[in-house]
């Protein structure tokens, strides 16, 4: 057996270029910083970087309260990354994620607020409703070929303008706020059960929504890893002609793994909606936590737990522009970094691509074959 | 002192992990065919890359015209006269000969194009080697052997006299090998120099003046043709001797196993048919052989028949069922097994490893998975099984990712696997494709195995050596049908010549 | 296995680099913290240990409405004192957001803390009574907004300004016909009560202004909300309509949704006019589109001059006139309209036919009873000029 280099292997490769995407999204936003305000720009990346940890000194409890808001925020985007990765390791580009979502927020507040079921069936019914929009996108796909980014961006508006008309009536919407009722004044009972909210200062809106996301992660990688399911689904990604040749059934695998990647997509909205953390307001654009999830599930290179760290990553970006000195910066900044960030996203296959070139070093194109003896010495250092 | 146009001496290029190319030394002469010989992965590939600038070797130095030159990338390569033949032919299918032939030196002036000289240029070089080229007509008209001439126009446009021909033989009917050959001694005898890289023998023998061989990466010797044997050439390829004919008895076929009627495949890419009423049977015991040019439909039929395209008409009886409209999966448990023309597209997942490609069509069968979950130790211990019966190796065991396999050992395991699952019909389409002679061998040895065990073998096939060497019976494919049927003891190569070409057909069948 | 251990440890790796990042800087950081701490123990009672902070609501602090006029006029007012000012822009629009940047600004420092709009009501019902040191500045929260927020009463160190928009609405609406426009335009930003107010107001102004000059059949005004604080095509789209309708002249009340109305106004073959709200737009418009008079008046309330006054009086020591409670500002001086916290701007008066003069007797007569305004938001409020109700456009 051979040895392969530390820096040959693709898990190694993987993270190195995430973590070279994060470290260089961090420089770019310093020298961004340095062009608007070069003196304070030390001061303004330290104070995203150091981001809620600036409590520490105030209060133990505050600092553990945002925390914890911090982990509720995550959630989401983590849960649409782990939707996207799913597909995609079938093959599949699973842009309706955004759509899933939303129609998963239809499903769980409206069961809330409109109908005052217990949060289990909210859930239930988000995850439900996101199976059902990537059921129709996976149809598309299986029976009439039509791209599932084309079906999936199509499905997203219709699901947007359904949420806008659904939770836009008065039995969700409190007309006066412009925004969906509190599920707290309305149905408690509709909110997820707490988590650890002592622990987390008392946060109020850490729910069970942040073990289930870790645990959903842990299945998606049992399921992708160990079960004929997953082998099949990979099979598939990685070769569809391949696939198709062993027998597999690729229309019914297309339309199961659109299923679950909706289903996960759905549960992310029903996760997040149902806490109470936020509500939902008429858009008049997609929501982007389809779009992030693109990125985060990239950045974490396509791995369920990789995913978890990218979004808690780009998450803690996000908070973090919030504690810039105005006086100094637009907090805007930080969702400049964080584009910045996920467009590098699209250079991780590149990176990747670097890391791995093969001996075609143009370092010696000129120098004369007596080279090899240096090199060894240079080993030796 | 000899006339060499090109020196490549003690060239050394190493890769993290292995030496491709140790320490060789190759001279070609102005005005000679010289041969480059060698298995896959002997290192023919790395030393043209070296030549072409691609790479840049660790040691050695390349000489053209006795004097030491660099070559950092194709255009020097092309600045110093040499030019290549692809076995993939670059050419754009909606231009005509014309454009394609000046593309990337397009004639200009002002910056208008100026093609009635390159015409004349090109019509002048086609008549002065003989290679009857239409400079008008359409790429996408003309055949495969006239396409591979429009690239040897290329780069005799390009004033190119070191010509280097990466098996060019592989696509060409016997007859269009022949003028090829002839083609080849035209430009030597005009002073143009060829490397010719292939691994078959009998070419190597009819037209080249001296072959160099390369084996694992090493430099094993330059001899002259013609003061050799094929025997010798392919004892210093393999490092061993190799038996050329097939060593099998007369075959006794018994009950037929599979019965194809009037089958009929819709083309994707015209309103007729690909394949058009095939009838014909296969008995276990024996070797059916489908020959034919590629292209004439062979790669449709055997997808109708297998289930990866779509049947438009006919039947297809497997042990006396009839499995026309069955699924895949259902042929691959019913008695089925195939190695695909594709290895790459169809017969692996390369990204998978070793032993999960082992069981691809078995996953889901008790042996390997309980309550969805795959047994990783059996499926280990089957993969371990087989590589071990089979003998295919790979870096890592049944870790490997196939991907980093040579073509030959990923060719080995899909013969492995589909052998060993449970099968009546085996249809092996292309089984040696771009194989070293030591592997052909030990697959034809291994399909003859098949046969004597009471197997019915469909074998499809472009290799005219192979279709005479296996079959027990050869149907010739032509335009979509099957024109003739012959007995390999009792015909000739310039027979089934005739019949590829469709210059020939028997009306066998075709009274309905 | 060993790969995910490893990637396990590469990424707690990354994680420590971006602390050890941060590290570098918390000694900084805490001895800032700490100084401001010994700071705040040693002279609590100074007024000029007081720093302001403002949050946004939704919008930013370039909204040319709400948020700015808030913005510019603490700015203004801690520069000219020489008091630390900043504004914090919560990363969402939701509650815990922007308690967030509440407790983001007081750990800063920061113990005047203004927040304009009713958005706010839910943070100051989570945050007052944890920070009994900390003085909230409230604008537009209105008691059905605490109450909504569970709050029956404000604790002691918040206070709220609210606005009788429907007296400002009422001034244009009136101005606007006694100027001669028969056909005119209602066009809403979110239907929440600040907008409304505003919008029935304006329907009863035209309505009266119609009936005393006889005309009530002629008048007519359609009504409608965007949905939304900005203008889109879609909203651009229905002005277009209105105006090649013959609509004379649109009171776009609303953050910034005045562009969709400005921008159908100014279509070749237009010749529409528009109504600011909040502040005098009149400049920003005119600038924007180019075309002079444009901007007919605008119905304003009074932000700037109530932040500037309010905090006067905290620096000054006079927290307990505004201490819990909700002051409705309104028309407080008869005679001198620009005294009072809704008024139509009259520096650069444009309109001729209803004169700076009329205006101080409408002004007279609101004050002293003679006019009523009804503030009512349950329903549209009877008239005798006809109005159309349109639907919301979002």
């Amino acid at each position: 057996m051979e040895k392969t280099s530390f820096f040959k292997r693709p898990a190694v490769q993987t993270l190195l270029a995430s973590v070279l995407c994060a470290v260089l999204g961090i420089v770019l936003g310093y020298i961004i910083l340095c062009f608007m305000n070069a003196e304070h720009a030390g001061e303004g990346m330290a104070a995203i970087l150091t981001n809620f940890f600036k409590y520490r000194i105030a209060s133990t409890n505050t600092l553990m309260k945002y925390m914890g808001s911090f982990l509720v925020k995550s959630v989401p985007v983590i849960l649409c990354a782990e939707a996207i990765l799913f597909a995609y390791k079938a093959g599949l580009f699973n842009i309706g994620v955004a759509g899933q979502y939303t129609v998963g927020i239809i499903a769980s507040l409206y069961t809330s607020l409109a109908l005052g079921w217990n949060w289990a069936l909210c859930i239930l019914a988000a995850i439900v409703a996101g199976a059902v929009w990537g059921f129709i996108a996976g149809c598309f796909k299986a029976f009439f070929n039509v791209n599932e980014v084309i079906a999936g961006i199509m499905l997203n508006w219709i699901g947007l303008y359904i949420c806008n008309i659904i939770l836009g009536g008065a039995k969700c919407m409190n007309q006066s706020k412009s925004e969906t009722y509190e599920i707290s004044d309305v149905n408690p009972s509709g909110l997820l059960p707490g988590f650890m909210q002592d622990f987390f200062g008392g946060n109020q809106y850490m729910t069970i929504a942040i073990p289930i996301t870790v645990i959903v992660a842990i299945i998606i990688l049992v399921v992708l890893n160990k079960t004929t399911f997953g082998y099949e689904l990979k099979a598939t990604g990685h070769n569809k002609e391949a696939a198709k040749y062993s027998g597999m059934n690729a229309k019914r695998n297309i339309i199961l793994t659109l299923v679950i990647s909706g289903a996960i997509a759905g549960m992310a909205a029903g996760l997040y909606y149902l806490t109470g953390v936020e509500h939902f307001k008429i858009a008049s654009s997609v929501p982007g936590m389809g779009f992030s999830g693109i990125a985060v599930a990239f950045l974490g290179g396509l791995h369920p737990i990789g995913a978890i760290i990218a979004g808690l990553f780009v998450e803690y970006i996000t908070l973090g522009g919030q504690y810039l000195n105005t006086n100094y910066y637009n907090p805007q900044v930080a969702d400049l970094m964080i584009s910045i960030i996920i467009y590098l996203c699209g250079f991780v296959l590149f990176f990747r691509t670097i890391l791995n070139r093969p001996g075609k070093v143009k370092v010696n194109a000129n120098a004369e074959p007596a080279k090899p003896a240096d090199k060894a010495e240079e080993k030796e250092v | 002192m000899e006339d060499y146009v090109i020196e490549m001496l003690h060239i050394t290029k190493e890769f993290p992990g292995i030496i491709a190319n140790d320490d060789i030394t190759l001279q070609l002469k102005r005005g000679e065919i010289h041969a480059l010989l060698g298995e896959n992965g002997a290192g023919k590939s790395t030393l043209m890359s070296v030549l072409f600038g691609l790479y840049t070797p660790e040691k050695g130095v390349i000489k053209k015209d006795g004097k030491e030159v660099k070559i950092n990338n194709p255009n020097d390569a092309t600045d110093l006269g040499i030019g290549m033949v692809h076995q993939h032919f670059m050419l754009v299918d909606i231009f005509t000969v014309l454009d394609n032939i000046i593309l990337g030196s397009e004639p200009s002036k002002f910056g208008f194009l100026t093609k009635a000289e390159a015409r004349k240029k090109v019509i002048d070089l086609s008549n002065k080697y003989n290679l009857k080229v239409d400079p008008d007509a359409m790429i996408e008209d003309i055949t495969v052997g006239m396409q591979q001439r429009v690239e040897i126009l290329k780069m005799l446009y390009r004033d190119n006299d070191i010509l280097i021909f990466d098996e060019p033989t592989a696509v060409l009917t016997p007859q269009e090998i022949e003028e090829l050959m002839k083609i080849m001694k035209d430009l030597a005898a005009e002073g143009k120099s060829i490397l010719f890289i292939t691994h078959k023998l009998n070419e190597i023998m009819e037209v080249d003046d001296r072959c160099s061989i390369l084996r694992k990466g090493k430099y094993i010797g330059t001899v002259d043709v013609k003061n050799t044997t094929k025997e010798e050439l392919s004892s210093m390829m393999v490092g061993r001797n190799v038996k050329f004919a097939v060593d099998k008895e007369e075959a006794k076929p018994t009950d037929e196993v599979l019965k194809v009627e009037n089958v009929c495949v819709k083309s994707k890419l015209h309103s007729n048919d690909a394949v058009h009423n095939v009838s014909f049977n296969v008995r276990a015991g024996e070797i059916v052989c489908i020959a034919g040019i590629d292209g004439n439909g062979q790669t449709e039929f055997v997808g109708a028949l297998t289930g990866l395209d779509d049947i438009s008409s006919g039947k297809i009886t497997l042990c006396g069922e009839d499995i026309t409209k069955k699924s895949i999966r259902y042929k691959n448990t019913h008695g089925m097994s195939h190695i695909p023309e594709d290895r790459h597209k169809h017969g692996l997942v390369l990204d998978y490893t070793l032993e999960e490609n082992m069981i691809l069509q078995r996953y889901f069968e008790p042996e390997f998975s309980k309550h969805g979950i795959i047994k990783k130790a059996d499926m280990r211990k089957y993969s371990d099984r087989l590589t071990q019966a089979f003998d295919v190796r790979s870096g890592q065991g049944a870790k490997t990712i196939v991907r980093s396999m040579s073509g030959g050992n990923q060719q080995k395991a899909i013969v492995a696997r589909e052998m060993d699952r449970q099968h009546e019909l085996l249809i092996a389409v292309q089984p040696t494709r771009g194989l070293d002679v030591g592997a052909i061998e030990y697959i034809h040895k291994e399909i003859v195995k098949e046969r004597d065990a009471g197997k019915a073998i469909l074998l499809v096939s472009l290799e005219l050596d192979e279709v005479m060497n296996l079959s027990d019976r050869i149907l010739v494919m032509y335009e979509g049908e099957i024109v003739g049927e012959v007995d390999p003891k009792k015909t000739t190569l310039q027979e089934l010549g005739l019949y590829m070409s469709g210059a020939k057909r028997d009306d066998r069948k075709e009274a309905k | 296995m060993k790969k995910k251990l490893l990637s396990v440890l590469l990424v707690a790796s990354m994680v420590a680099t971006m602390f050890v990042g941060c590290g570098s800087s918390s000694s900084s950081d805490s001895a800032s913290d700490a100084t401001t701490a010994t700071e705040e123990g040693a002279a609590d009672a100074a007024a000029s240990d007081k720093k302001i902070a403002m949050i946004t609501d939704s919008g930013d602090i370039t909204d040319m409405s709400f948020n700015q006029t808030t913005y510019e006029a603490s700015k203004a007012f801690a520069e000219k004192n020489g008091v630390d000012f900043q504004y914090y822009k919560p990363t969402e629009d939701s509650d815990d957001a922007r308690v967030a940047s509440f407790e983001n600004a007081v750990t800063d420092g920061y113990n005047v803390i203004i927040v304009p709009g009713y958005l706010f009501a839910g943070m100051i019902a989570q945050v007052a009574e944890d920070y009994p040191n900390v003085t909230i500045i409230a604008l537009d929260c209105s008691e059905g907004d605490f109450q909504g927020a569970g709050m029956d009463t404000l604790p002691e160190n918040v206070c709220s300004f609210t606005y009788q928009e429907e007296l400002a609405g009422y001034m244009a609406g009136y101005a606007a016909v006694k100027e001669g426009y028969t056909k005119l335009g209602f066009l809403g930003g979110m239907a929440v009560p600040a907008v409304i107010r505003y919008g029935f107001g304006f329907v009863q102004g035209c309505n009266d202004a119609a009936v005393e000059l006889g005309n009530a059949s002629d008048v007519a005004v359609n009504y409608v909300y965007g949905g939304q604080f900005y203008g889109d095509d879609a909203i651009t789209a229905q002005m277009d309509t209105w105006y090649s309708n013959g609509t004379e002249i649109v009171f776009a009340c609303g953050g910034g949704i005045y562009t969709s109305a400005c921008e159908a106004a100014t279509k070749p073959g237009v010749d529409g006019k528009v109504i600011g709200v909040d502040v005098d737009q009149s400049g920003t418009i005119e600038n924007a589109y180019g075309v002079k008079g444009l901007c007919v008046t605008s119905a304003m309330k009074g932000l700037a001059a109530t932040v500037d006054a309010t905090l006067t009086d905290v620096f000054a020591g006079n927290w307990a006139n505004y201490s819990g409670k909700i002051e409705n500002l309104g028309i407080v001086s008869g005679t001198d309209p620009s005294l009072n916290y809704v008024q139509l701007p009259m520096d650069g008066w444009t309109m001729t036919n209803f004169t700076v003069d009329d205006y101080k007797a409408l002004v007279a007569a609101m004050n002293d009873g003679t006019v009523k305004v009804s503030n009512s938001t349950d329903a549209m409020p009877s008239t005798e000029i006809k109005v159309t109700e349109f639907d919301n456009i979002h």
